[in-house]
């Protein structure tokens, strides 16, 4: 009974829901990341997403909206960019989210006294995780996943060869966009759990784990959601009786998973 | 669906790759782009397909592309993609068809390219380069669309395989009209299952039916060095199998 002591505690619960959205919906994106090999990204905008978090706070708004819009700003621009230039992804990813990180620490600075909110972004804290941010989070969740299932075939056709699937006629583009966006949005919902530094390892772990046990690519993206749940609840259980930090536990947990994992098939 | 390629051209930055290509492909006949390595033949079809930037007009059924992208069907001359890809065969039928499938038109298909229904449950990335190709020329016909570009077809695939793909095509085209524009370097074949042939080296050398338009003095043109061949007999001897 002891056990089941955190079920009584209300940030305990918020962040147990939080944590099966996040879970659903950074790993399923995750599989795309992986598959496209822009793992970069994630790190890129959850850092990046800094800068909108500083604005939120200099200027007394929300930071998750704030950071939100920012990130998808990001996105769009990083979109723009890429198309009109010959530099790759990574480069244009890494001028924005290190500007855009520098723009965040120069804000910061403006700012007055100490900030829990700013350190709770930044290392991720599961009793930072409000009901309104609930709501934000089930919301986005369940429009990028109805999105993702939708279009799941143009999103791995464009995964699998750009060309072929422009050639098919699929908006290769509109797609891509779209893609950008809802990783920036799904980053950024993230970090409220995980903090800037940690939340790229949800987009990463899941599915490299996922990726050492299956051949198919239902039982892939299945499986990368069925790994991620598994240990964003493992880490949020252990981070509670343990007293540890959430996000670093659930980043460890995945690593250990993962390492046991390849020693597991190594073996085989 | 007729072809209508007029004045197409592509330069990257000083080069001209390709200079003033124009050529008219009726609706239901099959032509070839024939030319030496390099001289421009999978960029013709790229830039027919807008995949890299071109001046001219590339008309299909005297529409642009954009309206008609849905009724091309393309089989690139190499298919990049990651080998370690998480997707069975079955799997990239089933997500990248235009329109639902049904297991029976699948296995037809399948059978049509000599390969089994069992090979849907491999992954796409442990398929062999010929059984890939076939895939791909299962996947580019497998809503019979009105026209269809392949380059180098027949890459990675033995003889057998080869007769299978043209036959395919023979049938593609009787059974539905299909306009076929096809890149090869085998004449022979090429002379015996086309209505037409584009040649070009960098520009057009020639274009018609392959009896009238490849005449020695156009071979050589389009070959450079002189072939060695009696007038005609090129097309018997100048088989290259990958």
């Amino acid at each position: 009974m002891i056990l089941l002591e955190f079920l009584t505690l209300p940030f305990m619960i918020r962040a147990l829901i939080a944590g099966a959205f996040l879970g659903v919906l950074l790993s399923s994106l995750g599989v795309f990341v992986a598959l496209r090999r822009m793992t970069f990204f994630g790190e890129g905008i959850a850092h990046a997403s800094l800068a909108g978090i500083a604005i939120a706070l200099l200027l007394g708004f929300a930071p998750l909206p704030v950071a939100i819009l920012w990130a998808i700003l990001i996105a769009v621009l990083l979109f723009i960019v890429e198309r009109r230039t010959r530099l790759s992804s990574d480069t244009i990813l890494g001028i924005f989210f290190t500007s855009s990180m520098a723009l965040g620490v120069i804000l910061m600075n403006q700012t007055n006294g100490y900030q829990p909110e700013l350190i709770s972004f930044l290392f991720g804290s599961i009793l930072s995780v409000s009901v309104n941010d609930l709501w934000i989070i089930g919301v986005f969740t369940a429009v990028i996943m109805s999105w993702l299932l939708r279009f799941r075939g143009h999103l791995t056709f464009l995964s699998l060869s750009e060309e072929q699937a422009l050639v098919r006629g699929i908006p290769v583009g509109m797609q891509t966009l779209l893609l950008y966006i809802a990783l920036s949005v799904a980053t950024v919902l993230g970090v409220k759990i995980l903090g800037i530094v940690l939340i790229s390892a949800l987009l990463i772990l899941p599915p490299a784990i996922s990726r050492l046990y299956t051949k198919s690519f239902h039982s892939h993206l299945l499986w990368s959601i069925l790994f991620s749940e598994m240990i964003i609840f493992s880490g949020l259980l252990l981070s509670y009786f343990y007293d540890l930090p959430s996000g670093a536990t659930i980043v460890l947990l995945g690593a250990v998973v993962f390492f046991l994992s390849l020693l597991l098939k190594a073996r085989r | 669906m007729a072809i209508d390629v007029s004045d197409l051209s592509i330069r990257y930055e000083a080069n001209e790759i390709l200079s003033h290509i124009s050529f008219e492909i009726n609706a239901g006949e099959i032509a070839a782009v024939i030319g030496p390595n390099g001289s421009g033949k999978t960029t013709l079809l790229r830039a027919m397909l807008g995949l890299i930037p071109s001046t001219g007009i590339v008309k299909f059924d005297g529409q642009p592309l954009s309206h008609m992208r849905a009724r091309i069907g393309y089989l690139p001359q190499r298919f990049h993609f990651d080998r370690e890809f998480p997707i069975t065969v079955g799997e990239y039928f089933a997500l990248t068809a235009q329109k639902k499938l049904s297991s029976q038109s699948l296995h037809q298909k399948l059978e049509e390219v000599g390969l089994l229904p069992s090979i849907l449950q491999k992954k796409l990335g442990s398929l062999s380069g010929g059984q890939l190709q076939r895939c791909l020329m299962a996947h580019a016909t497998l809503h019979h669309p009105s026209i269809l570009i392949l380059d180098e077809p027949s890459t990675g695939i033995d003889v057998v395989g080869e007769q299978q793909f043209y036959d395919l095509i023979q049938a593609e085209r009787t059974n539905h009209q299909t306009t076929i524009l096809l890149v090869s370097h085998d004449i022979a074949v090429v002379s015996a299952v086309v209505d037409q042939v584009v040649c070009i080296n960098k520009k057009l050398i020639c274009f018609g039916p392959p009896k009238l338009a490849l005449t020695e003095e156009k071979l050589s043109e389009l070959y450079g060095a002189k072939q060695g061949h009696g007038k005609g007999t090129l097309f018997f001897h100048h088989r290259h199998h990958p």
